[in-house]
C-alpha cells in the first residue's frame, strides 16, 4: 500500500547519499558553491530567468558522483539556472494527495516541474491542474522519438514531455529461485510460496495478470480485470505474496526475501550491478510499457527556465548520459547511436530493454484509459486487496 | 451576616492562572479540538466529485455503517495484533520494572535511561531496521535454523513457511518492541511508590516471596500497569508503521486501511468515520482505566 514512508528511497540511495553528503563535506564549501551555480552569470535567484524546483523520482537520472558533476550541476553551469532537484516523488497516489489540497484551492505549489506517470498526467490534464508547456522555446523538443509524440494520455502533446519509459515485468534472483522464469504463472509456484512481491502501482500488476490472463489491458474493462483481481486475491489470502510494494522491493530483492517479484526494467539493471543472480525478464504473455512525463503544475513560475531545462535535457548527449545511468527507455532520438559509439555504454545500445526492438514492441502494451467510475472501482478492488 | 467561606474563597480565586493556561488553550483548541469536530460532519459527507477535496454535508451515516461492515475484520485484527503485542511487551517489562524498583539501587538512574535511549533514535529507522534483523537470511532466523527450532516455532505458528518477516508474529514483535518504555516507566512509577517499610512487614507477617508479591506488589502496581497497558494498546491500535514494514498483505492494521482511504481511495468521509469510531474504541478505554486508577501514572510518565 503506498504510503509516504513506503518510499522509492531504498537503502541504496540513502547510502549513496551518505556518499554524496560525505564527498560535498570533503570537498568543501567549492563544491557547495558549484551547486547553487554560484560565479555563472544571472546565477542569483533574482534573475529574470529565475530558479527552478523539480520533483523527481529517486534514482531517476545522472547524479554528481565521485567529483564528475550530473546532469542538475552540468545544467546550472551552463545556464547559470539555480535548481532545487528533489527526490521526493515516491509514489504516484501519495503525490497527488500532497498537492491536491494546494492545486484544488487554485493556489501553486512550489515546483516548476515535477515528473509523473503518465495516467496521472492524463488526471491533472482534464482536472486543469497543468500548464501548457511553452515548446515554441524547446527547439529539442524535435528530439522526441515519432511513437511517444501526441500520446494518448496527452492528445495535443501540449502538456507532457516525456522523461524516460520503462517496462513492468518479471525480476528474479537465480540464486534463490533454482530456475530461470519466462512466465506470470510463475510468480504463483506454491515452490515460492511467501517470497512473491507484486508492484502497489494498480495498472502494472493489474495489466500483467490481465495479459496472462490472455486479456487487453490496453482496452481494460471491469469485467475483463475482475478474473485478474481474483487471481491475486487468492494469491494473497493463502500466503503466496509476501508483500505489495512500491520502489522498495529492490531490497527485498538483494536481501533475497523475494525469490520473484513485478518489478521496473531499469531498476533491476541498476541492482543487477550489485548482485550478478538478478534477471529481468517480460513475461512470454507480454509486459506493461508505462512513460514517466515531465509538466508544468498550475500557475508555476520562470516558464522561460522550465524551457531552458527541457531543451538541456532533450539534447541527445544529455539524454544519453540519463540513460546510462538510469537504464531506462529514453524518449530522446539519437541516443541510441550515440551510446553505441561509447564502448563503455555499447552493450546498453543494443540491449532491447532500453532500445526495444519489433519483436519486443509488440509484446507491450500501456494500461489504456478508464473512465472515472470504472477508476474508482479498479482502485478499490485493487485497495480492498492490497490494504485489506 | 458573613459570607459563606467557599464564596469568599471564590471572589479571592486570581484569574492570572487563567492567562498562563492560554496559550496552552489555544493551542490544543485550534490544533487539536477543531480538526477533531470538523471530522464529524466530514464523517458524515459524500465527497462532491472525485479529485476535489470539497465534500457535501448529506448526514449520510451510511458511510459509518459500510466502514464497519467492510473493516470489522480489520478492526478485529487491530485489536488482536496490538492486544498481543501489548502482553508480550507487559511479559518484559514487569520483571524489569521490578528489577530497576527494587535492585536498581544506586544505577536506577542509569537503567531507566538504557530502557529509553534506543528510543533516541526515529521510531522509523527502528522499525525498518528490524526488517534486516528478521529478514529470511537475517541472523535472526539464521541461529534460529541453527539451533534447529525452526520446526518447533512454525508449529506453534510463529513462523510461517520458514519465515519470519512479513508476518502478523513480525508485527507483533515489532510493536512489543516499539511499545516496552511506555510500559516499563509508569510501572517503575508505581513500584517506586511501594515504601520498603510494607515489603518488611510483609516479611513480619511471615509472607514469603510469592505471597508478598501477590499480596503486596501486584495490587500496588496495578494502577501503572493499567496506565502502561493503555499508553501502549493505543498507539499500538492505531499504529501504521509495523504493519507496513514488517507485515504480509494479509495483517494489515486499522491505521493503513484510513490511511489507503484517504491518500489512494481519495475517500476522506469514510476515512474520518473509521477514525472516529478507532478514537471512540479508545477514549472509552482511557475513561475505563482513569475511572478505576486515576490519571496519576497516565501522567507521571
Amino acid at each position: 500500500m503506498p504510503l509516504p514512508l513506503s518510499p522509492r528511497l531504498t537503502r541504496r540511495t540513502l547510502l549513496r547519499r551518505l556518499t554524496l553528503a560525505g564527498a560535498a563535506a570533503a570537498v568543501g564549501p567549492g563544491l557547495l558553491a558549484a551547486c547553487r551555480g554560484g560565479g555563472g552569470p544571472g546565477a542569483a535567484d533574482g534573475d529574470a530567468r529565475g530558479s527552478l524546483v523539480i520533483s523527481n523520482w529517486p534514482i531517476y537520472i545522472d547524479p554528481s558522483q565521485d567529483g564528475v558533476p550530473g546532469t542538475v550541476e552540468r545544467f546550472t553551469k551552463q545556464t547559470g539556472i539555480p535548481v532545487t532537484y528533489n527526490e521526493d516523488y515516491n509514489d504516484n497516489d501519495a503525490f497527488f494527495a500532497k498537492i491536491q489540497p494546494v492545486l484544488a484551492a487554485g493556489k501553486t505549489i512550489p515546483q516548476n516541474i515535477f515528473v509523473t506517470t503518465y495516467w496521472m498526467a492524463q488526471r491533472l490534464i482534464d482536472l486543469g491542474w497543468v500548464e501548457a508547456l511553452p515548446l515554441d522555446a524547446v527547439p529539442n523538443a524535435a528530439n522526441l522519438i515519432p511513437t511517444l509524440r501526441k500520446p494518448s494520455w496527452d492528445p495535443t502533446g501540449a502538456f507532457s514531455l516525456p522523461w524516460q519509459s520503462g517496462i513492468a515485468g518479471i525480476a528474479y534472483n537465480s540464486e534463490v529461485t533454482g530456475r530461470e522464469l519466462d512466465s506470470m504463472d510463475d510468480l504463483f509456484d506454491p515452490a515460492f510460496k511467501g517470497k512473491v512481491g507484486f508492484l502497489t502501482e494498480m495498472r502494472d500488476t493489474i495489466g500483467l495478470l490481465m495479459l496472462a490472463d490472455g486479456k487487453d489491458p490496453g482496452q481494460p474493462s471491469y469485467a475483463a480485470a475482475e478474473p485478474s483481481f481474483k487471481r491475486l486475491e487468492q494469491a494473497k489470502q493463502n500466503g503466496q505474496i509476501r508483500a505489495f510494494t512500491g520502489n522498495d522491493y529492490q531490497d527485498d530483492l538483494l536481501a533475497g526475501n523475494f525469490a520473484a517479484c513485478v518489478a521496473w526494467s531499469g531498476d533491476v539493471a541498476q541492482l543487477a550491478l550489485e548482485q550478478p543472480k538478478l534477471r529481468f525478464v517480460v513475461p512470454e504473455s507480454g509486459g506493461m510499457l508505462f512513460t514517466d512525463v515531465m509538466v508544468m503544475p498550475k500557475g508555476a513560475s520562470h516558464p522561460a527556465a522550465v524551457a531552458e531545462w527541457m531543451n538541456f535535457v532533450y539534447t541527445p548527449a544529455e539524454a544519453a548520459r540519463i540513460a546510462a545511468a538510469v537504464q531506462y527507455i529514453t524518449p530522446v532520438e539519437g541516443v541510441q547511436q550515440l551510446l553505441a559509439k561509447d564502448p563503455a555504454t555499447r552493450a546498453l545500445a543494443a540491449n532491447p530493454l532500453n532500445f526495444p526492438d519489433a519483436a519486443l514492441e509488440a509484446r507491450l502494451k500501456i494500461f489504456g484509459p478508464l473512465t472515472p467510475s470504472e477508476e474508482v472501482r479498479f482502485n478499490e478492488r485493487f485497495a480492498t486487496i492490497i490494504s485489506g | 451576616m458573613n459570607a459563606s467561606p467557599r464564596s469568599s474563597v471564590a471572589e479571592a480565586r486570581p484569574s492570572w492562572p487563567w492567562a498562563l493556561l492560554a496559550p496552552g488553550l489555544l493551542w490544543l483548541l485550534l490544533w487539536f479540538v477543531a480538526p477533531l469536530a470538523s471530522l464529524v460532519p466530514m464523517s458524515l459527507s459524500e465527497p462532491r466529485d472525485r479529485f476535489s477535496l470539497a465534500v457535501n454535508f448529506t448526514g449520510r451515516l451510511d458511510n459509518y455503517a459500510e466502514v464497519i461492515g467492510q473493516y470489522a475484520p480489520i478492526l478485529l485484527r487491530s485489536l488482536q495484533i496490538a492486544g498481543s503485542a501489548s502482553l508480550i511487551a507487559l511479559l518484559i517489562a514487569y520483571p524489569l520494572a521490578c528489577w530497576i524498583s527494587f535492585r536498581g539501587g544506586r544505577f536506577k538512574g542509569l537503567l531507566l535511561g538504557l530502557v529509553v535511549v534506543p528510543f533516541f533514535t526515529s521510531y522509523l529507522v527502528r522499525t525498518i531496521a528490524l526488517t534486516t534483523l528478521l529478514a529470511d537470511q537475517g541472523p535472526v532466523l539464521s541461529l534460529v535454523r541453527a539451533l534447529g527450532l525452526d520446526g518447533g516455532l512454525e508449529s506453534i505458528g510463529l513462523l510461517s513457511d520458514g519465515r519470519l518477516l512479513n508476518t502478523a508474529a513480525a508485527v507483533v514483535i515489532g510493536l512489543a518492541y516499539n511499545m516496552l518504555p511506555y510500559l516499563v516507566l509508569p510501572l517503575v512509577v508505581s513500584l517506586e511508590s511501594i515504601e520498603p517499610q510494607w515489603l518488611e512487614a510483609a516479611a513480619d507477617l511471615h509472607a514469603g516471596g510469592f505471597s508478598t508479591f501477590y499480596r503486596v506488589i501486584w495490587p500496588l502496581s496495578l494502577p501503572g500497569l493499567s496506565a502502561g497497558v493503555v499508553l501502549s494498546l493505543i498507539p499500538g491500535l492505531g499504529d501504521v508503521v509495523n504493519a507496513q514494514f514488517l507485515g504480509g498483505p494479509n495483517d494489515r492494521m486499522i491505521g493503513n486501511a484510513i490511511s489507503n482511504l484517504v491518500l489512494v481511495q481519495g475517500q476522506a468521509p469514510k476515512a474520518a468515520a473509521l477514525a472516529l469510531l478507532l478514537m471512540t474504541l479508545m477514549t472509552g478505554a482511557v475513561l475505563a482505566q482513569v475511572r478505576r486508577h486515576g490519571s496519576r501514572e497516565l501522567t507521571a510518565s
